[in-house]
């Protein structure tokens, strides 16, 4: 059975230094799944998010990302690091959207969606150009190519950071606060190429403060606060009722 | 009064006392210090313009040039070396530079010049080849390490720890967010530092650099004390014969100046250059028509 587009945590813990970020997080996500992950700042939200993706490492814990254990192996007695090749191939599966873009200003918005596809997996040049077209046509900037990030709104940057994460075909895509950054009338657009994306089974994390696209897109939906998971559901229902005083607090203080 | 209409009176600006007297201490000092300096015959100018295009100040000069190239061309390139290993992950070798940045930094390079120059004292021959073997070659280490070779090593190595320092400087002016973007594509460390860090760094690379080569235009003039016959040396032997001390180090301060004058020309074009690649205006903005205005697709 395939594994591809799964994510499974257990009891990982996190610590930057004597501050424990994550305390003891179990999670499951399946394949096409669309999660949300909402809580006040500082609930380790993006923690999460970071590890899934490598960009953090766990201290403990088990985390399977499309059904292999992330950035280790794991032999009778501990978890060895794997090498940094390793890594960046797993890392290949997972996109990642961050909340300030982080588009290359030093290459137009066609290269940036290239660049994936060209300098890690080298493609074929000409076939990722024409991907890389119909991507930014996809997330609606067909004729934004030659554009720097710099010339762009923030909205159509992060809607080519989007291009970019997708261009290499990842199974699971991860998005940090991906419109807290933008004005809120660019918030609409990336939102928009979300929902496309949620609407053809790609599986989802997405940390955010948007409570309507939680209601509208997600299936599932996990509150966080002070590095646990409170509260996991059906993301309508823990909206509508939630069970927890400490999610119902924090819904009525956002919603 | 009254006969000007008050919307189209001019702005004075404010000038201060001090001004005035900057004014009239400058203008009087210039004029003291000029004639001074035209009127005394101990000057003599008159061999300054005849030493100024000596073939051997020429010569000096064009000698000042290459070492100043080649030792910016090679330090840079060690410098790049280094700085890439200084920001490696692997202790040992970030160690390595780190302590040859110390030792080059830290010690005099007129001491360094000299050191080089004198190397055979502590190996009379250089040997290549397999270590605790008998494989390889040795070869007399004064017929390679000439006043040139070690005027050239010495300038080079020297400024490739303060290169390292400059690359390195820019390396860590990219944001957090580029190289972590990098990552999650799965990119290597290598490509990240060459696609990534690199183009993103040179705005703050190159205007240090261009101060470093006026820095090392001026610094070969201490390639002299090992006899090497560049610009200042060139001067040094001609007073040495004619006693025309004064006169024939203003050929040579003279030279200095123009060179250093005609490289902060570009330098302050490079500079103003990338200083706008930093601004929000890219490189080469290609003008695209707005056929497709946001998000129009949806």
């Amino acid at each position: 059975m395939s594994h591809d587009g799964t994510i499974v945590a257990q009891k990982i813990r996190k610590s930057f230094g004597p501050k424990t970020v994550l305390k003891d997080i179990n999670l499951e996500i399946a394949s096409g799944e669309i999660c949300c992950i909402i809580g006040p700042s500082g609930s380790g939200k993006s923690t999460i998010l970071r590890c899934i993706n490598g960009l953090e490492t766990v201290d403990s814990g088990v985390l399977k990302v499309n059904g292999e254990d992330f950035g280790y192996y794991e032999t009778a007695t501990a978890y060895h690091a794997l090498p940094p090749k390793k890594l960046a191939e797993q890392r290949t599966r997972v996109g990642m959207v961050f909340q300030s873009f982080n588009l290359f200003p030093n290459m137009t918005a066609h290269e940036n969606v290239m660049s994936g596809p060209v300098l890690v997996k080298h493609a074929d040049k000409k076939q990722s150009a024409k991907r890389a077209h119909e991507l930014l046509a996809s997330v609606g900037l067909a004729g934004f190519g030659d554009y720097y990030p710099a010339q762009l709104s923030g909205g159509q940057q992060q809607r080519v950071a989007i291009a970019r994460s997708l261009a290499m075909d990842p199974e699971i895509m991860l998005f940090d606060e991906p419109t807290s950054a933008l004005d809120p009338e660019k918030v609409g657009e990336v939102l928009a190429v979300m929902k496309d994306l949620a609407k053809k089974g790609m599986t989802m994390v997405v940390v955010t403060h948007e409570m309507g696209f939680a209601r509208e897109v997600a299936d599932s939906l996990v509150f966080m606060d002070d590095g646990y998971i409170i509260e996991r559901g059906d993301a309508r229902e823990v909206l509508s009722n939630p069970q927890e005083p400490r999610t119902r607090s924090f819904l009525e203080k956002v919603l | 009064m009254g006969s000007i209409d008050a919307a189209l009176k001019p702005r004075l600006r404010l000038r201060t006392r001090a001004e005035y007297a900057g004014w009239i201490f400058s203008i009087l000092a210039g004029i003291g210090i000029l004639t001074s300096v035209l009127t005394n015959p101990n000057f003599k100018w008159h061999v300054v313009g005849k030493y100024f295009f000596a073939e051997s100040i020429l010569r000096g000069l064009m000698l000042t040039i290459f070492l100043t190239v080649a030792s910016m061309a090679l330090g840079t390139l060690l410098g790049l070396a280094l700085a890439v290993m200084r920001s490696s992950h692997v202790k040992p070798v970030s160690m390595a530079a780190g302590l040859y940045i110390t030792l080059f930094r830290g010690t005099p390079v007129l001491v360094q010049l000299i050191f080089w120059f004198n190397i055979s004292a502590l190996y009379p021959d250089l040997r290549i080849g397999i270590p605790f073997t008998d494989i390889g070659m040795a070869v007399d280490t004064n017929a390679i390490m000439g006043p040139i070779t070690a005027a050239l090593v010495g300038l080079t190595l020297n400024e490739a720890a303060y290169m390292a320092e400059i690359i390195r400087g820019g390396f860590s002016s990219v944001g957090k967010g580029q190289i972590e973007a990098a990552d999650s594509l799965g990119m290597s460390a290598g490509t990240r530092m060459r696609k990534v860090i690199i183009p993103q760094a040179m705005p703050s690379i190159i205007p240090a650099t261009g101060n470093q080569v006026i820095g090392m235009f001026k610094g070969t003039s201490l390639v002299s004390v090992l006899g090497v016959a560049e610009l200042l040396q060139s001067a040094q032997l001609i007073y040495a014969r004619t006693y025309e001390t004064i006169p024939l180090l203003i050929v040579a301060s003279l030279w200095y100046l123009v060179m250093t004058l005609l490289l902060s020309y570009p330098q302050s074009k490079l500079e103003q250059k990338y200083s706008r690649a930093t601004s929000r205006l890219p490189r080469k903005a290609k003008p695209v028509v707005l056929t497709d205005p946001e998000g129009a697709a949806r």
